[in-house]
């Protein structure tokens, strides 16, 4: 397998692991705590972590 | 001090081996990992800040990592990164007030695991082929009023930009369903979403037995030799954080 197609797969199954653990999973109401520091992801990555943010904030403010 | 949680575990009659398992983890920034628990369904947490529950890349990999090695070995509800609480009494509470609901994803995801199937085309070259078998024109220059207009121009191409849309959506139908049918009897539980974007036309994530893995990678073999134009991509097997998507108090 070429190495851009393994890198490729390596970079969306990070991207897939990011959706996860910030978008997914059981939410305990009212104690979602996150800052946003020193992120270090490609750019589809920032857009997830903006959606990712934005959900969280949905989440505190209980909407 | 704070505490983060990184999934809820059923543990029956494993909390050595849960704990022992727990040792050999790490938690964000090298915390000690350890078990707090109420009745059979335990939270595994660590000690943080909450000024230091940041979403940085390491952070979220270290904690998906936690989550990863645990569902390898128990049942478990992945939590969302950042649920912190003040304290273990707190924890217990809210696992106790929530334990039926508990139980019952639990029992949801019992030996199973979460696959998501990615499908994606390239548009502009099924823009190609779509206007190669469509060609419709309101043009008629034999009528009254007939022949070619800058109206008629503009209608003839709004009517096959049309066209060609339902004709591509129809061939994509065709696609899901063949893929639905073909995926069906591995997993009854799956979410499905089409036409995500231009090209990524089907996200599917699937639930199923952890002993159709390997049927189910088959399978998707298969389809990826049926459909040459289209980019199958299967990732997984995940913890169950898409069939867990409920909110506890």
């Amino acid at each position: 397998m070429p190495d851009n197609v393994i890198d490729q797969s390596k970079e969306i199954t990070i991207l897939e692991v990011l959706d996860r653990v910030l978008n997914k999973g059981v939410i305990i109401t009212g104690d979602i705590v996150i800052s946003v520091a020193d992120i270090d992801l490609v750019y589809l990555g920032i857009k997830l972590m903006l959606s990712s943010v934005e959900t969280m904030e949905q989440v505190k403010s209980g909407k | 001090m704070d505490q983060i949680i990184y999934a809820i575990v059923s543990v029956k009659k494993q909390h050595k081996e849960l704990n022992a398992l727990l040792v050999e983890l790490k938690g964000i920034s090298g915390a000690d990992l350890y078990d707090v628990f109420f009745d059979d369904v335990t939270a595994v947490v660590s000690n943080i800040h909450r000024n230091n529950v940041v979403a940085s890349r390491p952070n979220i990999i270290e904690y998906a990592e936690v989550i990863e090695t645990l569902s390898q070995n128990f049942t478990l509800l992945p939590v969302r990164f950042g649920s912190v609480m003040e304290s273990t009494d707190v924890i217990i509470k809210m696992l106790g007030r929530n334990y039926a609901e508990i139980q019952s994803n639990l029992r949801k995801v019992e030996n199973k695991v979460e696959f998501g199937l990615k499908v994606f085309c390239d548009p502009e070259k099924a823009g190609a082929d779509t206007r190669a078998t469509v060609s419709v024109s309101f043009s008629d220059e034999n009528s009254p009023g007939g022949g070619h207009s800058v109206y008629r121009n503009y209608l003839d191409k709004k009517l096959q930009e049309h066209r060609m849309q339902e004709r591509h959506l129809a061939q994509i139908d065709l696609v899901v369903q063949d893929i639905t049918d073909t995926l069906a009897h591995l997993s009854p539980l799956h979410k499905f979403q089409k036409m995500v974007t231009a090209a990524n036309i089907i996200n599917d994530l699937l639930l199923l037995g952890k002993e159709k893995e390997h049927e189910l990678i088959q399978a998707v073999e298969t389809l990826q030799k049926k459909y040459g134009d289209l980019q199958l991509l299967l990732t997984g097997p995940w913890p169950p954080y898409n069939f867990v998507d409920f909110k506890i108090i």
